[in-house]
């Protein structure tokens, strides 16, 4: 099991580099719902090895809410503003990716061996896996000046937080799992109908181009 | 019914009706008065139960109310209720000037009760994952308060709140994860409950901890707008209007800090309070000085308002860092004055922008001869920020020196004297310039606002006043009971 295990999260941080560095944004969301369903397996999986009810509760709303609805949500924003390619990065379409990259590594590979301190599961690659997700969507953040590529960053690292909760925390109460899920779906309705606006009033999602208000 | 499960309920009703109202402004306007009493009615009742010494809790202690709690709620109901109030002139003149239609006040009108929800929620859990999403959904219910118009600042106040709010607190649930996994299967209890973590916070680890305490720190800190992750804090509270600026910066800043000061109990619970005053020391020092070197360049009243709002952010962690009984009363009395007060600047800018049609402050003047009240309202709210005696904020700021005294920490009483007289300073030459000086640039409304206008302004005043003169037994009950929570004497 814990193989498999292994190879779904190293299939995750796979996905997470796709849907940062990938230009389209169609192909972006499709490899976030990918990497959803593989998060989705991970809890299913765990739920199979240590019989927690709780990571079957959260793998069902999981699936629906964030394989399924989001993607959906975000294909049809895209669609309905016509944009397919996104903008010019901090740092370029080829340094972009590679910063990001190189920084998660490096930061998840400090991170792992203090979490693995005090996990509940002793596995050192998933809990490298969740670090490293979870610090490629807060540099897609900061490099990505796309505002849907924000939004899925900010998917990314929710994907690395779960991945996280799921792994050292998947005794707690079902409902916390609905909680930060209620919270994520919110958020992303709320960004998107700001990106619209953004959109209308910018005519372009390129986020650094938001300076009215420095100083 | 259960007084905890009427607070889950009724404010969010009263969103979700007031959303289905019809477009009738002087209808949604006594609707929006009188069912923001009843929430305030309901929240204080809760508090009056907890000063009675009953302890409240519902779905087997998965939602509390403690005594530190209680001090937030009622920060809540009472801040909250007259910020409330006032936004339904705001809004008027809003209205009648076509800055705003009067669809986007209903929604305004409904968000603020979810708003109110949300906040009120995250004061009530006990599971800290659950406070933490609560604390993220007052950034989604309040997205929209800030970003109520359609236009470029707006969207773009709403894009920086939302992005630097959401980044900021995804290190708060790592804190919370974190925690929860290293006191599993080592605490009595369910480890994700606030109360058991606090109760058992001796058996944890005390390097998970002291990392838990990092990662909270910059989640909970972001939101609270703690430097160096205070960026979004001057662009969405100079850009929302008045009243929303005042609720964010009078409440829900503290509804931040009451995350923050929970972790603060359990970490320094576990590992001794001197790590947790170091880390908090540094941080506040930071702030102050960060937010008193800004604070010193800005002309747009609300700008600076809201870099004064980080200044006091600085100065409740800097309470939290000197620590001791004394330290901790302050920072927490720190809250209720500071949430008075800011209510009261940021309400009192909005009467400013209407006299003047801007928050350039080198454009105004003379506001004494205009409008009395309104300059009146501002010195108030001005001279409690900066500290002078007989004015809330004097007296928390007054116990920090004193707790420094006490603890013989010489250096920090003179870091924390040469920062509030560089706020001093630029205040006073701020308020000085926009009441006395020459009028520089047109006065679009010549006259004072009604009386009946600014009563939630006068009220907020009198706090403010009463605070700084008098002992509430009640409200000291809640500080002596909260500081021994936390530092379990």
């Amino acid at each position: 099991m814990a193989n498999i295990i292994d190879i779904l999260t190293v299939l995750m941080m796979g996905t997470s580099f796709a849907v940062f560095g990938l230009r389209q944004y169609r192909h972006s969301i499709i490899a976030y719902a990918l990497q959803t369903l593989l998060l989705v397996t991970i809890f299913l999986a765990l739920y199979v090895k240590y019989g927690s009810h709780e990571l079957l509760v959260w793998s069902i709303t999981a699936f629906i809410i964030k394989v399924v609805i989001v993607p959906l949500y975000l294909l049809s924003l895209v669609k309905k503003l016509g944009v397919v390619v996104e903008d010019e990065p901090v740092g370029g379409f080829f340094i972009s990716p590679v910063v990001a990259l190189s920084f998660s590594l490096a930061v998840a590979m400090m991170f792992y061996k203090v979490f693995i301190h005090f996990s509940i599961f002793k596995d050192a690659l998933p809990l490298f896996a969740a670090s490293f997700i979870f610090m490629m969507g807060i540099f897609g953040f900061i490099l990505r000046t796309s505002f849907i590529k924000q939004i899925l960053s900010y998917c990314l690292f929710e994907n690395g937080i779960h991945l996280s909760l799921a792994l050292m925390a998947y005794t707690s109460h079902e409902l916390v799992e609905v909680g930060i899920l209620t919270d994520a779906v919110f958020a992303v309705i709320i960004m998107s109908i700001l990106a619209k606006r953004f959109y209308a009033s910018y005519g372009s999602l390129d986020t650094s181009k938001a300076v009215n208000l420095r100083g | 019914m259960d007084i905890l499960l009427l607070i889950l309920i009724i404010p969010f009703v009263f969103g979700v009706v007031m959303f289905l109202m019809p477009l009738n402004f002087k209808f949604l306007q006594k609707l929006h008065i009188l069912m923001s009493i009843t929430v305030s009615a309901v929240l204080l009742s809760a508090v009056s139960k907890i000063v009675n010494g009953a302890e409240l809790s519902l779905f087997h202690n998965f939602i509390f109310l403690d005594s530190l709690g209680a001090i937030f709620l009622s920060l809540i109901a009472i801040t909250g209720l007259l910020v409330n109030i006032y936004a339904t002139t705001y809004m008027k003149w809003e209205l009648e000037d076509g800055h705003i239609s009067l669809k986007e006040v209903k929604n305004y009108f409904a968000l603020s009760f979810i708003f109110t929800w949300t906040m009120s929620l995250s004061v009530l859990c006990n599971n800290i994952a659950f406070m933490w999403a609560a604390i993220e959904a007052t950034t989604l219910a309040s997205v929209f308060l800030v970003a109520v118009k359609n236009d470029k600042k707006s969207t773009e106040s709403g894009y920086k709140y939302i992005v630097l709010c959401s980044i900021g607190l995804a290190f708060a649930l790592y804190a919370t994860i974190l925690l929860y996994s290293a006191a599993n299967g080592k605490i009595e209890g369910e480890a994700m409950l606030y109360t058991n973590l606090l109760a058992n916070a001796a058996s944890l680890d005390p390097m998970a901890l002291k990392l838990v305490f990092i990662f909270a720190l910059i989640g909970f800190g972001t939101k609270a707008g703690l430097a160096p992750t205070h960026t979004w804090l001057p662009d969405v509270h100079a850009e929302g209007p008045a009243p929303t600026s005042a609720l964010l910066s009078g409440v829900l800043l503290k509804c931040a800090m009451l995350g923050l000061i929970r972790y603060y109990a359990i970490v320094a619970n576990g590992v001794g309070f001197d790590f947790v005053q170091s880390v908090m020391i540094i941080s506040g020092t930071l702030t102050l000085f960060v937010s008193a070197f800004f604070l010193i360049r800005q002309h747009n009243v609300k700008r600076m308002f809201a870099y004064h709002s980080i200044a006091h952010m600085g100065v409740i962690a800097f309470g939290l860092g000197v620590g001791g009984a004394i330290g901790l009363f302050a920072a927490l009395f720190h809250c209720a004055a500071h949430s008075f007060t800011k209510a009261l600047a940021f309400c009192s800018t909005g009467n400013i922008a209407r006299i003047y049609g801007t928050k350039d402050m080198t454009k105004m003047g003379s506001m004494i001869r205009i409008a009395p009240l309104t300059a009146v309202l501002f010195g108030i709210a001005i001279c409690s920020l900066v500290g002078v005696p007989g004015f809330a904020i004097f007296v928390s700021e007054f116990l920090i020196f004193k707790a420094a005294a006490i603890g013989e920490q010489y250096i920090l009483m003179g870091i924390f004297a040469v920062a509030l007289a560089i706020i001093f300073i630029a205040d006073f030459s701020h308020f000085f310039l926009a009441s006395f000086g020459k009028v520089e640039g047109k006065v679009e409304h010549n006259g004072e606002m009604k009386l009946s206008e600014n009563l939630p302004l006068i009220a907020l005043a009198i706090l403010i006043v009463s605070f700084g003169i008098w002992q509430f037994d009640s409200f000291t009950f809640l500080l002596n009971e909260s500081v021994k929570t936390i530092i379990k004497q």
